[in-house]
């Protein structure tokens, strides 16, 4: 990596940066960019905004999704068969 | 444990079990699939079931379970990770020289209720149209939470194209949210 990375080359090592720990330079060249950049910057915040939202439970969002009738029928029928062999 | 348990955490649980797993396996039928295994499982180790938990916090954490192995056994079936779409789509979001095309706009401060569950809803349906090789790489990433060498080992692919594949789903995700709203969320 240059000293200085194109934000291309920045939105890869941001990412990457989000599974793994960089190497010294890399982590410079990073920090370097975003520093100036205010569309990287962003982009940065948005990585971790976006796992932050997914990683929340969601389980009790109230909108319209919900296990279909029949589907319910057909486990119901599972557990049954399992309750009475 | 009583033997109508099983039938009873269908009723109470069902739909809340289907909602986390229908976000995590984009796909209504592999979610069906992901609460029926986890009920079944649950019924089979009901002995185990300490009560030190809520019910719902004993079958979410059955479920998570699920969940990776129903994303694992589909990987499988996808063809990893040669993506030549994904390169011609990443050079669009950037010039020739390696600035971004268009500015990356700010995302707003969603306050109520209405507003998250419609961005959750954006979120899900963005994650649904992603690439099936990027879509499973991502979703056991940042949705199963495990970690890339684990992803790797399961693929059966190099770091590299697990990197490859994250940081392209991440440009389509962004993209895709800001297209849909999340740059206008929670805005006065």
């Amino acid at each position: 990596m240059k000293w200085m990375p194109t934000c291309r080359e920045t939105t890869e090592l941001a990412s990457r940066a989000m599974d793994a720990r960089l190497s010294f330079a890399d982590r410079m060249a990073l920090r370097l960019h975003l520093a100036i950049c205010k569309n990287c910057a962003q982009f940065n915040l948005q990585l971790q905004e976006m796992r932050r939202l997914f990683r929340v439970e969601t389980g009790d969002s109230d909108d319209a999704v919900a296990l279909a009738p029949d589907a319910r029928q057909r486990i119901a029928a599972e557990l049954q068969k399992e309750l009475d062999p | 444990m009583t033997r109508l348990d099983a039938q009873t955490w269908l009723a109470e649980h069902g739909d809340y079990l289907f909602r986390v797993a229908r976000r995590q396996l984009h796909s209504d039928e592999l979610a069906e699939d992901a609460v029926q295994e986890t009920l079944l499982a649950a019924l089979s180790a009901r002995d185990r079931y300490a009560g030190d938990a809520t019910p719902r916090t004993w079958l979410t954490a059955i479920l998570k379970h699920k969940i990776v192995d129903l994303i694992r056994r589909q990987v499988r079936e996808v063809e990893l990770p040669r993506d030549q779409d994904g390169e011609e789509a990443v050079d669009l979001l950037f010039k020739q020289d390696g600035h971004w095309a268009e500015p990356v706009r700010p995302w707003g401060n969603p306050h109520t209720e209405a507003e998250l569950s419609q961005l959750r809803r954006v979120l899900d349906e963005c994650a649904d149209r992603l690439k099936p090789a990027m879509a499973q790489v991502f979703s056991l990433r940042e949705v199963a939470g495990l970690e890339t060498a684990e992803i790797c080992k399961e693929l059966d692919i190099t770091p590299t194209n697990c990197w490859v594949l994250l940081h392209r789903a991440r440009l389509f995700m962004r993209q895709c949210l800001e297209l849909n709203g999340f740059d206008q969320a929670g805005a006065v």
